[in-house]
């Protein structure tokens, strides 16, 4: 005990005083949201002349991809990072930043901006990861005719096994193998999605919205393109049931139909976004206590907590990166299953 | 007035966000017990009732997270 007094005594009487930029609630936010470009981190940089530190921002520049109705597509790069320097560097592609801080076009004209964004990006290079692994696993079976797995088939075998013999075979029984490509990569895209946001490259990709709302349309069509007659017909006809509980029950089912892929988004998004959040907050809780209580030895006393209360987060989030892509491609599979079930 | 507005925003979604993990709790303490009593009557269909239970928990984790975006969202969106 004395010893550590020894140790944080010094610090304490040093370094009195955090910094103000410390409170990370905008840090959270920046990495929750979507942005136009991938800001990976800061880096100290020596000091400002008022005696502030400065930071080097690690920047991946996204291009702006704009389309206009009369001038047509224009790409440029931006590089300002406060409000005014966009503005400026938009206004000199004839465009700006509206009230509401989305871009539009000077003349007013309504625009559709479909700008290559930090998620898009990162979606895009998790796909191609994934391509690029499961070409080299495709070709490690073509060349080796015995059935052995050699290479990154090693590692992926077991899991694709697992798909078949857990997920699709149970539900799908002998249309298992028509669905397999669908539940594979649907399980691969959200399990390395999730893997790479636990990478610290503020990478947030299933905690977004628009995509795991895309994610369940998918699987949304392809249930019902499947569906067999009984499906629909227990839908808006149910079969062996007086005609006012038929109209009872069709709006119910309807909506049934409509709740299950929105569970499916809503459980995605929400999982991965709460552990970013969680993750981010409690290592943001030292630099939140240190400023509240203008002391350095809180911080470092509330770190020793927050790193290991961290350190277990981030082995459950590993935990939920898997179980999040499993439940999805599962819940998938047993409402295809359900849809495709024929009629008895 | 001594309540500000953004103050009733944010105790509404704190209360919103607790009532709801109550409600996951108990449902899946429940779930988790009950599967727990199957497999320790009959555990060779350890594999399929844990299966079941993960696909359940899932539902009900589910509906308390639509109620966790909805506190978030009161909260982002104020």
């Amino acid at each position: 005990m004395r010893r550590w007094l020894v140790v944080l005594l010094p610090v304490a009487l040093g370094w009195g005083r955090t910094e103000k930029e410390a409170v990370p609630t905008s840090f959270i936010l920046e990495h929750v949201k979507d942005s136009y470009d991938w800001h990976i981190t800061d880096m100290p940089w020596g000091r400002n002349p008022d005696g502030s530190r400065h930071y080097i921002p690690i920047v991946i520049p996204l291009p702006r991809i704009l389309y206009h109705p009369q001038r047509g597509v224009s790409v440029f790069f931006v590089h300002g990072h406060t409000e005014a320097e966009i503005k400026a560097e938009l206004e000199k592609h004839g465009y700006t930043l509206g009230a509401d801080g989305k871009i539009a076009a000077i003349d007013c004209e309504p625009i559709l901006d479909l700008s290559l964004t930090k998620t898009a990006f990162q979606l895009l290079l998790v796909g191609m990861l994934l391509l690029w692994v499961g070409r080299i696993a495709a070709k490690a079976y073509q060349k080796n005719q015995n059935g052995v797995p050699t290479g990154i088939a090693r590692v992926l075998e077991p899991v694709i096994l697992f798909i078949r013999d857990e997920v699709a075979v149970p539900n799908l029984h002998h249309h298992a193998d028509r669905f397999m490509p669908f539940l594979l990569t649907i399980f691969f895209f959200i399990w390395l999605s999730n893997l790479f946001g636990l990478t610290p490259l503020n990478s947030n990709i299933m905690g977004n919205i628009t995509l795991t709302f895309l994610l369940a349309l998918i699987a949304f069509l392809v249930i019902h393109f499947n569906a067999s007659k009984g499906y629909w017909s227990h839908i808006f006809w149910y079969p062996g049931v007086p005609v006012w509980l038929k109209l009872f029950m069709m709006p119910i089912e309807v909506i049934g139909m409509f709740a299950k892929p929105f569970a499916l988004m809503m459980r995605l998004f929400a999982n991965i976004l709460a552990g970013h959040l969680m993750m981010l907050s409690i290592i943001g809780l030292i630099f939140i206590l240190a400023a509240v209580l203008k002391s350095v030895v809180v911080g470092l006393g509330v770190s020793v907590f927050s790193v290991l209360l961290g350190l277990f987060v981030m082995a459950l989030e590993t935990l939920v990166a898997a179980l999040q892509a499993y439940i999805f491609t599962m819940l998938s599979a047993v409402f295809l299953g359900m849809a495709m079930e024929e009629s008895h | 007035m001594w309540l500000e507005a953004s103050t009733v925003h944010y105790f509404g979604a704190a209360l919103g966000a607790g009532l709801a993990v109550i409600g996951a709790g108990i449902g899946i303490g429940t779930l988790a017990s009950s599967a727990l009593q199957g497999i320790a009557r009959q555990p060779s269909a350890a594999g399929e009732i844990r299966n079941n239970m993960i696909l359940t928990a899932a539902l009900v984790e589910g509906v308390a997270l639509i109620a966790e975006v909805v506190a978030i969202l009161i909260v982002f969106l104020k």
